[in-house]
């Protein structure tokens, strides 16, 4: 008898977190049904998302001034923006360096720049689930002038030390991104204390926004050219693209709900305080991690993940085949396949993909131990077939 | 048996294309035992009520649970032309719980050919 009447358990937080929390989604409903903010006609009755939104992310990040946010549509969305417009400055060939820890939106424009012969491109691997630095650093030549590489793994839930990659490159001619997409939200980051030319996030993930809005912290946009022209609502005689911050990127009407979900998003993150997140999320992830791995059938890819993030197979099953039975069977959400992480997946399970679980701050501790129940049972049937 | 309806279109990260299938009729263990003359038929029985996947080799797999009037099929990008109109025909071929093995043999030799034609060309 299949449990379809079984309640939904959201395992996959690191793709998009559900469910929201209350006031994200009444904050988009007040922010609908506000009038549009731009120009003046609306006078009071409007609220002003893009300061209110630029100040929040800033504060909540660390970083002293909010006049360096930048918002985009998510995070692949401002990765292209900086990793083209930093390109389109460069009139010759440089060398980038990369791990083979990242996400497609930081691979495919890389991989796209190197076939068009605009860069030569090094993969930096990883070992448990780390990048060393020191392995940045001796990759590191006279033409690197591009480092791109993410702050957490959204496979293997590790966390990466950019603070000491970014205090290195800090004094050469080497712009550094960041890709803060699996961290912001999970961690405390204070950015004021890390060397790096952009950190980039998004909204929809730890943040508990919606989807379409993310961002980047910039520091110095003087490399990075914009890529993209278009109404800014300001300097509208000159047919130029404005080069001041936000203007230079920020092009389009703006997503106000999705600021305004952001804006909720992080004051429902403070309220909670992100000890309390931690400590809950670590105790889940301990939880999945000591009930998987006494299923002999199971192979864990990351035992000591520093993010909530679970990655593992049963071998003789194909991975998507265990999230098809824990979806039909139990109806339980995780994510199956290559996460769009190709390099990664190339280095631990030879390309073939695996099943990643992601709770979140409204996951509970007796909806984990269902779940790892239904592994559990699944990888026992699997394992005695063997 | 016949197809109601089809949705969950995607394409997979293996390049093949899914699409999960609603059945007139649930799959029965005597269904699948019909179409594992075709491919190959792996099971999982403690499962709910059994998980089952059904692969016809450079053509497509099937998966889903017994006494489910669904399943999901990946379909091979490359010869899919020829091998859905074959899964409309598995399922034509099983009527009212009547296997109908010369149709299906017939046409699942044709299509086979058609198939080593487009993966590898003329060589058998």
């Amino acid at each position: 008898m299949l449990k379809k009447e079984n309640p939904l358990i959201y395992l996959n937080n690191a793709a998009t977190s559900w469910p929201k929390p209350p006031g994200v989604i009444q904050a988009v409903q007040e922010s609908l049904e506000l009038p549009f903010g731009g120009g003046r006609g609306t006078g009071k009755a409007q609220r002003d998302y893009l300061t209110e939104g630029r100040e929040t992310v800033a504060q909540f990040f660390g970083e002293e001034s909010p006049d360096t946010i930048v918002f985009s549509s998510n995070a692949t969305d401002a990765l292209n923006t900086l990793i083209h417009g930093f390109t389109a400055s460069s009139p010759e060939k440089f060398h980038v360096i990369t791990t083979t820890l990242e996400h497609n939106s930081v691979l495919r424009p890389l991989h796209h720049l190197e076939k068009k012969g605009r860069i030569e491109l090094d993969h930096i691997s990883f070992s448990n689930a780390k990048v060393n630095p020191e392995a940045i650093i001796e990759a590191v030549t006279d033409k690197t002038r591009l480092v791109v590489m993410n702050h957490g793994s959204n496979v293997l839930g590790s966390v990466q030390d950019i603070r000491a990659v970014g205090e290195y490159l800090h004094d050469k001619d080497i712009f550094f991104i960041v890709d803060g997409s699996q961290t912001a939200g999970h961690i405390p980051l204070d950015l004021s204390a890390i060397e790096f030319d952009a950190f980039v996030f998004t909204g929809h993930k730890a943040l508990f926004g919606m989807p379409g809005i993310g961002g980047f912290c910039i520091r110095n946009p003087d490399p990075v050219l914009p890529v993209r022209m278009g109404g800014t609502g300001t300097d509208s005689g000159s047919l130029d693209q404005p080069g001041g911050l936000p203007e230079r990127y920020e092009i389009g009407t703006h997503n106000y709900p999705g600021i305004a979900s952001l804006i909720a998003g992080i004051t429902f993150l403070q309220s909670i305080g992100m000890d309390a997140l931690q400590r809950r999320a670590d105790r889940q992830t301990e939880l999945f991690i000591k009930e998987l791995s006494s299923e002999p059938g199971i192979t864990i890819y990351n035992p000591d993940p520093e993010l909530p993030i679970i990655a593992f197979n049963i071998p003789g099953l194909d991975n998507d085949d265990v999230g098809y039975i824990l979806a039909r069977k139990d109806n339980i959400v995780v994510r199956t396949g290559l996460h769009c992480a190709p390099l990664l997946h190339k280095e631990i399970d030879d390309g073939a993909g695996c099943v990643r679980i992601s709770p979140s701050w409204f996951t509970t501790d007796e909806e984990c131990r269902i779940a790892a129940d239904a592994i559990k049972e699944i990888a026992h049937h699997a394992y005695s077939q063997i | 048996m016949r197809i109601l309806r089809s949705n969950r279109h995607k394409y997979c990260a293996d390049g093949s294309f899914m699409k999960e299938f609603i059945l007139d009729t649930e799959v029965t263990p005597e269904f699948l035992d019909f179409i594992k003359h075709y491919g190959s038929l792996e099971m999982l029985p403690g499962l709910g009520e059994g998980f089952y996947k059904f692969e016809k080799s450079d053509c497509f797999s099937i998966k889903g649970f017994l006494n489910e009037s669904s399943f999901e099929v990946r379909f091979k990008k490359e010869v899919m032309d020829f091998t859905s109109d074959f899964l409309y025909s598995m399922l034509y071929c099983y009527q009212d719980g009547k296997p109908d093995f010369n149709t299906l043999n017939r046409r699942n030799e044709a299509l086979m050919k058609r198939v080593r034609t487009r993966l590898h060309g003329n060589k058998s």
